[in-house]
């Protein structure tokens, strides 16, 4: 490329600043260290360039994979996999022209930068001092605004005219070019200001009477004027308020979200204190409390996951899950059997199970290879991921293998070690979540359909924001949701996570509201970017590895608080929670047990009753949503 | 401050499960290749920016899952698309055989002139073939699509492959802008999508 050999003149650089990006491998708890810089480019103008100095600090796993965005400085041929740790501290530019934003956290040291296209760059950590100067610098090069509603984060603000354009663009008023037509107006004013002004009215006032009724609805359009009109201010204030007094009519009114502490992990001691000496655990829901307060420590869950997974009854003794346990092993290898003396030939003929098996291999060869527990060329732990899985495609042979699933058992295998427990418990997972993988994908629609539901309630503001830019179907949270946030958290946090998920605390569907938290910790992030459609998504998949796990849940749970106490949380949301319906005559759903999982809901997403009972449900955007519903249930 | 790029392409590459699409997608975007890749879900993608003739080319390239059940969420995002990679395995029949399967669902989800190309992926693992070369050309042929034979491994066509279909997007969509509006000098041109929405099951009420 042609900036290969402009030089640049450096504007600005500061030594000592350490990178983490994320890329698909994970569990990266190393650090390159390098120099940040503006340079400015006679080609492509100024850039912000981080350079790998050659020392890396800190590094104790050694195949991973640090910064390497927009590598576009070094095209260097790098092959199969020998050379991992050339790609690992890659250097890094972004056009400033790129940038959209920038979010400056942990007591000024941190700085995470944020692209027009939804990027999420590396965060850079300033080693020395603070990320003071550097941001100095940048403003002294780009035209920045502080957000209003999150004081870590800065906008830059589109140029003018563009704005300008699109408000007018969105309009759709004209069919010829929107902008010609405007200035002509304001160049014609200038000229023949009666004449103009009468014309330009004719024009609008055949834009209201014929158009047709798809038209956009006036508010979107005042709405869109006021925002035109307000181009350099923070017009969102004045929008939000006004909108606020039909929300408080008629949505839920959410009490302050109260604080809602974690705890330490169950110890080995405690968990002694649970059990009688017949080996029955005792007082269930204490010790559930404890672990979805703060997991459990990493040496007992090889023990206590058999519980949480329903591999184990709570109430079974030392004996019990013995014999059970035997039980077990036999029907496992029975199971195993049955693949296993397929023949050559056999599978030839037998396509379904042919296809099955080919899946398996191709999954199994990449999930989680970067562990030293999967890491390496005939990893025994390889052939016992595939066998359970094959075993599984046996326990379960509609299902089958559905991408994903290894994911799902990489955790237990490395936690059990063992071949059958890890099938049984992986068994008990699959038991809560299976409905993800079914062929019509019913199961992710309900819970993507569920969790814009809570938003909705939570989140009235970034649920309209999201319909608006065409993601109010959510879809970008779909692999959150399929997987259970596995890709999106470090080995260590994944683990402690889906423990405290799996004590199905303090409700049903608790993972929705974490998706919900997550989202209200980048609600201005997603909205004062003004990301659209692609944005959205390619921000939320930045988000993998730098999601901080703790505060997470206990946002979480603090929603959860906020939605129990609200008054009149819609029978719809207060369902999805596990909450008996406010209003109406008892119904169906009021005879299941409160602990309704996603799978019990799979199938009942379009009752006739329920229909009704949507009409008392018009929070701002709920309302539209029902409107549609209705007419789509029923043509 | 000056436009950083003339042209936006949105391309997609779709294929079977295991194909390689994620690393044809990472040998391009990065120039690299590496052993530990895991299995796309959902869908993600990656940025170029590539020069042709003068005119930078900002190649927005969306990666997706390969798996059947997975396409009500991934065709959602076809919508718009300018060009398309279609992947196989020449190591995989089957993964072949499902090329025309795929093509059935481009025309259903991707816009009728979307441009589409066919990538044998994988071809240095030759003792391993399955797929001959000649299939390959041959499937193209009936759709009347380019094809090359590629491997993200051993870095060979993939370059040659993304600025093939660039090329040709760019070809076409002069031709288009050239028919539209004569020529007035220094025209600018974002992605052309279709204001189609997106399908959407959601709007039927979520809501239990």
């Amino acid at each position: 490329m042609d900036e290969l050999n402009d030089q640049g003149v450096e504007l600005y650089s500061h030594h000592g600043v350490l990178v983490k990006s994320q890329n698909q491998i994970r569990d990266d708890d190393s650090h390159c260290s390098g120099t940040l810089s503006i340079i400015e480019y006679s080609g492509i103008g100024k850039c912000i360039e981080w350079k790998p100095t050659e020392v890396l600090v800190d590094s104790e796993t050694n195949d991973q994979e640090w910064a390497m965005v927009n590598a576009v400085g070094r095209r260097n041929r790098t092959s199969s996999g020998s050379n991992e740790s050339q790609s690992r501290c890659r250097s890094v530019r972004i056009e400033v022209a790129h940038l959209k934003s920038f979010r400056v956290t942990r007591n000024r040291q941190q700085v995470t930068l944020m692209e027009r296209d939804g990027t999420t760059h590396s965060v850079f950590f300033f080693q020395h001092g603070n990320a003071d100067c550097f941001v100095a610098a940048l403003k002294g090069n780009i035209k920045t605004v502080r957000s209003k509603k999150d004081k870590h984060l800065y906008i830059v603000p589109d140029e003018p005219e563009s704005q300008l354009d699109r408000s007018f663009a969105e309009l759709e008023l004209f069919t010829e070019n929107t902008t010609d037509v405007v200035w002509k107006f304001v160049r014609n004013l200038h000229h023949r200001p009666y004449e103009t002004t009468l014309e330009t009215f004719a024009k609008l006032t055949d834009i209201w009477l014929f158009k047709s009724s798809e038209q956009r609805r006036e508010e979107e359009v005042a709405e869109l004027l006021n925002r035109s009109l307000t181009l350099n201010e923070t017009s969102a204030d004045a929008i939000g308020e006004e909108y606020a007094v039909v929300d408080l009519r008629n949505g839920p009114l959410l009490p302050p979200r109260p604080p809602a502490p974690r705890g330490p992990p169950l110890s080995i001691e405690q968990w002694a204190q649970f059990q009688d000496e017949d080996g029955h655990i005792v007082e269930v829901e204490i010790l559930k409390d404890i672990i979805f307060r703060g997991g459990v420590v990493p040496n007992l869950r090889y023990e206590v996951w058999k519980f949480l997974l329903g591999y184990f009854p709570w109430d079974s003794t030392h004996a019990d899950r013995q014999k059970l346990r035997k039980q077990k092993v036999e029907e496992y290898f029975q199971m195993k059997l049955q693949w296993r003396s397929i023949t050559p030939g056999q599978e030839q003929r037998f396509s379904d199970y042919r296809e099955r098996k080919s899946l398996v291999e191709k999954d199994v060869n990449r999930t989680d290879r970067t562990l030293p527990f999967f890491a390496g060329e005939n990893n025994e732990n390889l052939m016992l991921l595939s066998d359970i899985l094959m075993t599984y495609v046996m326990y379960n042979f509609d299902l089958g293998y559905v991408q994903g699933m290894s994911d799902l058992l990489s955790p237990i295998l490395c936690v059990m070690t063992n071949e059958v427990d890890a099938f049984w418990c992986f068994v008990g997972f699959m038991d809560k979540v299976c409905s993800n993988f079914e062929l019509d994908q019913a199961g992710m629609k309900q819970q993507l359909q569920q969790l814009h539901c809570l938003l909705s309630v939570t989140l009235p503001d970034l649920s309209a924001y999201l319909e608006k830019h065409e993601s109010g179907n959510m879809f970008f949270c779909f692999r959150w949701l399929l997987v259970l946030f596995k890709r999106e958290f470090s080995y260590q946090d994944i683990m402690r996570l889906w423990e405290v998920l799996w004590t199905d605390l303090p409700c049903p569907n608790f993972h929705l509201l974490l998706c919900v938290a997550v989202l209200d910790t980048q609600q201005h992030i997603l909205m004062e970017n003004n990301y659209g459609f692609t944005e959205i998504l390619k921000h939320i998949n930045d988000l993998s590895l730098h999601i901080e796990l703790d505060s997470t849940l206990s946002k979480a749970e603090g929603i959860y608080h906020q939605l129990t106490s609200a008054i009149c949380l819609p029978d719809v949301a207060r369902k999805i929670i596990g909450l008996d319906p406010l209003g109406g005559p008892d119904t169906l759903e009021q005879k299941e047990p409160l602990q309704t999982t996603d799978i019990d809901n799979g199938l009942k997403v379009e009752e006739g009753p329920e229909s009704l009972e949507t009409l008392t449900f018009s929070p701002r955007t709920g309302e539209v949503a029902f409107e549609r519903s209705l007419n789509l249930n029923y043509l | 401050m000056a436009k950083t790029y003339d042209y936006l392409f949105k391309l997609l590459l779709i294929g079977d499960s295991g194909v390689g699409k994620t690393c044809v997608l990472f040998r391009f975007s990065e120039d690299a290749f590496n052993t530990t890749f895991i299995s796309t879900i959902g869908i993600d993608f990656k940025i170029r920016t590539i020069e042709l003739d003068g005119k930078k080319i900002k190649l927005q390239i969306w990666d997706t899952a390969g798996q059947e059940r997975f396409r009500t969420i991934t065709t959602a995002y076809y919508r718009g698309a300018m060009g398309i990679m279609l992947v196989y395995d020449i190591t995989n029949e089957k993964s072949f055989e499902n090329i025309k399967n795929w093509i059935r669902n481009i025309e259903e989800n991707a816009s009728a002139d979307v441009e589409k190309m066919l990538l044998g992926n994988k071809c240095e693992l030759n003792e391993k073939r399955q797929v001959t070369k000649e299939r390959g050309e041959q499937l193209a042929i009936e759709y009347g699509i380019k094809f090359m034979e590629t491997s993200a491994k051993a870095s060979i066509h993939v370059e040659e492959a993304f600025f093939t279909l660039a090329r040709d997007i760019k070809t076409k969509m002069e031709k288009k802008l050239e028919a539209s509006n004569p020529p007035k000098g220094g025209h600018q041109l974002k992605s052309y999508e279709p204001q189609r929405k997106p399908p959407s099951w959601l709007s039927r009420c979520t809501l239990l």
